[in-house]
């Protein structure tokens, strides 16, 4: 009480520059000026806001992702190859994606976002049909025309991994490694011994990534710029092959009650917002969807324990999960992390699971289960209503 | 049909915690499945087909037992000193093999998968992996492929081939003492090489695993606002959430959102 006076005061506001790097540098001898500083704050507010793109102006080398395209879009390990391939890249490395099957317009901003600088597509190709030869020479012609001095893939069960391997033995004297679950900035390691060992190497000229390898979230984004590439003149070479050996039978998909859950596309979830079970049994029948539940909802009896989704129950990883009626605790929301599409319909706004939802409905459940179940019958039978919407 | 000679090939598996040889379960579905195949094929039809299970390595590894057990009468073995090119002397012994049937992974060297790949680039032909069942035909093959998500492909590939099956492959072991009584393992000189090339080689260092891999993630040179604001502000995560309109109307959000994704094909 007494010192108080004595107690040097610092103007928790004094003036200060950002640097080049970011870095706030108080300006001794300066008085704060508050024009001044509400001007450096509007700047440091546009510099977080808009991240600065890698793509190199010039680019004095190039490195090659592969992917398959999944329904036109990128799946997350496809995401992770990219910004492994784009973390790694040197200021003078462009990256460069070649998208085997169809790729959407939206698509493309996934791209730039994960660090594509280049993006090449070759929509004939698509992962559900097994034409291995006429792909490898299809990215032979674009090794050929690019030169890329190192080729990234996603080691997955949609076409990556085995047209990887394939690559990997048609160039025998390029060093490469599969599986693989580490990378940076100098080395590579991977799983060996039947997993009991982690072998380190540098880096090879082809690179098989195993998932979740990579944060696919980057500071910085990239043009995505779509390269033309002469399909004509590759798709000569694959006419002077010999006729292929392989023959497509077609694809089928398994009927969802009798898949694991684990492996399921499709899931509707109930939780303790769901009242009546049989609604949602047709709910999940009319969108040929397996069934998931919340414990709660396993707890009270109404589904059995191996449909429980969560940190005590199964991790799933459908690409739509519909839950009804779950509040979202962070239990539950463990075992839907690797889920694309969370579509909510609950009575409460505030729900967790809401901010977890890429479209959350609010309102009862009973009452727009049924009305989706109408609607998707009538989506199902009127082939009008499909073209207008 | 004619599927004469079916190789199945088969590696030196351990137990990942003791080290203890055993089989490799990969490996144990395709030679099962060969067998399978063997006496489908020899039970409808007088034209017979034959078995080779094949291992390159040591003869004396206790983990060819267990495929004995498991049902193969005898065990070829090609020796191979350690700095050989297994490939190179497999590719040679299965020159004229109908079809050879192979496991996804080993799990006592680099584990790479890749062995199938090289055998079938060797001796030039088809491949096919991720393989659930294989039938017969006239003239080759059908083969189911696993794809994820629920979905299975079906392929037909001309013999003679390579097929690598899948983890999941709906097989049953049956380990029996009495088979392995009688089971025979044959050690065979390799063939000495020319080529001591191996291909894609690389260079590895291992280290028992005392860590998990480290996630690459790109270097942020944000201010310590920015950081601060990072790691209190929640990112603006959540997507649309539609509050009015009656249930008819939340309905056909719903059903737009499913087809706007293509998540649904009707
Ligand atoms: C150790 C431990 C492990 C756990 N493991 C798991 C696990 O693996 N999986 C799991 O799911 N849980 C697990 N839990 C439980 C978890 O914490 C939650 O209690 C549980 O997930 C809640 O289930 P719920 O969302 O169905 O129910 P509630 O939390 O009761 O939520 C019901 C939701 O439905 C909504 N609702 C109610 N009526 C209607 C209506 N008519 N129309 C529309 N919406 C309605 C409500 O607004 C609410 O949001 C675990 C808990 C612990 C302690
Ligand atoms: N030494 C070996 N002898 C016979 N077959 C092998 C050998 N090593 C690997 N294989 C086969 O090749 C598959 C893939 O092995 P890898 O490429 O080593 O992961 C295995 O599942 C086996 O079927």
């Amino acid at each position: 009480m007494t010192n108080h006076q004595n107690i040097k005061r610092i103007n928790p506001r004094r003036a200060y520059q950002i640097m080049a790097n970011g870095i706030k540098r108080i300006v001794l001898g300066c008085t704060a000026n508050s024009a001044d500083f509400i001007a450096h704050e509007a700047s440091t507010q546009l510099h977080s806001s808009k991240k600065p793109v890698r793509t190199p102006t010039l680019a004095k080398a190039r490195v090659l992702v592969i992917l398959h395209s999944d329904r036109g879009m990128l799946d997350d390990h496809a995401k992770q190859s990219i910004a492994a391939a784009a973390i790694l890249a040197d200021a003078n490395t462009a990256v460069v994606t070649l998208v085997l099957g169809e790729l959407r317009e939206d698509a493309y901003q996934q791209l730039a976002s994960t660090g594509a600088d280049e993006v090449l597509v070759i929509s004939e190709c698509d992962y559900q049909i097994f034409q291995p030869d006429i792909e490898l020479a299809y990215v032979a012609a674009v090794i050929k025309s690019i030169t890329p001095i190192r080729i990234f893939m996603p080691d997955n069960l949609i076409g990556d991994g085995d047209l990887g391997r394939r690559l990997i033995a048609s160039q025998p004297q390029k060093t490469a490694a599969t599986h693989v679950v580490e990378i940076n900035a100098d080395h590579i390691a991977n799983y060996q011994m039947g997993g009991t060992a982690l072998a380190f190497s540098h880096w090879p000229n082809i690179v098989l990534i195993a998932p979740d390898i990579a944060d696919a979230q980057l500071p910085f984004t990239a043009d995505a710029l779509a390269l033309n590439f002469d399909q004509a003149s590759s798709t000569q070479n694959n006419a002077n092959t010999q006729p292929s050996a392989y023959a497509n039978l077609g694809v089928q998909t398994m009927p969802a009650a009798q898949i694991a859950l684990e492996e399921a596309d499709f899931i509707v979830s109930a939780g303790n917002g769901v009242n009546h079970v049989p609604t949602l049994k047709t709910l999940a029948a009319s969108l040929d969807a397996a069934i998931g539940a919340s414990r709660v909802a396993v707890d009270d009896g109404k589904f059995s324990r191996d449909k429980q989704i969560g940190a005590t129950g199964k991790t799933v990883s459908a690409s739509t999960y519909l839950a009804i009626g779950i509040s979202g605790a962070v239990q539950h929301l463990q075992g839907i992390k690797d889920c694309r599409h969370v579509i909510v319909i609950n009575r409460d706004h505030s729900a967790p699971i809401v901010k977890r939802a890429d479209l959350s409905v609010i309102g009862d459940a009973e009452e727009i289960m049924q009305q989706l179940i109408i609607a998707i019958n009538d989506a199902k039978t009127d082939p009008i209503n499909k073209e207008t919407a | 049909m004619s599927i004469k000679h079916i190789a199945a090939l088969v590696s030196a598996g351990r137990h990942p915690i003791s080290g203890v040889a055993r089989h490799c379960r990969n490996d144990s579905l395709a030679m099962t499945m060969a067998l399978n195949l063997v006496n489908r094929i020899n039970a409808t039809n007088s034209n017979t087909s034959q078995l080779t299970v094949l291992h390159a390595g040591n003869a004396k590894n206790e983990a060819l037992y267990d495929y004995l057990a498991l049902g193969a009468s005898q065990i070829e073995v090609l020796a191979t000193a350690t700095d050989t090119n297994i490939v190179h002397s497999l590719a040679v012994k299965l020159a004229d093999t109908d079809l050879i049937l192979t496991g996804s992974r080993a799990e006592n060297g680099l584990d790479s998968g890749l062995l199938p790949y090289l055998l079938a680039a060797k001796l030039n032909i088809p491949l096919v992996a991720n393989a659930l069942a294989i039938t017969p035909m006239t003239n080759g093959i059908e083969v189911l492929q696993f794809l994820p998500k629920g979905k299975r492909r079906k392929v037909s590939v001309q013999l003679p081939a390579v097929v690598v099956i899948h983890p999941l492959a709906p097989v049953e072991l049956h380990f029996a003492y009495a088979k392995l009584a009688v089971g025979k393992i044959n050690k065979q000189a390799s063939v000495t090489l020319a080529d001591t090339r191996t291909e894609n080689s690389m260079q590895w260092q291992t280290q028992a695993i005392m860590r998990k891999p480290n996630k690459l993630k790109a270097r942020e040179n944000k201010s310590g606002h920015a950081r601060m604001l990072s790691a209190t502000v929640s990112e603006n995560k959540g997507g649309a959430v539609v509050n009015d309109g009656n249930s008819v109307e939340k309905a056909q959000v719903i059903l737009r959102y499913l087809r706007e994704h293509r998540l649904i094909n009707f």
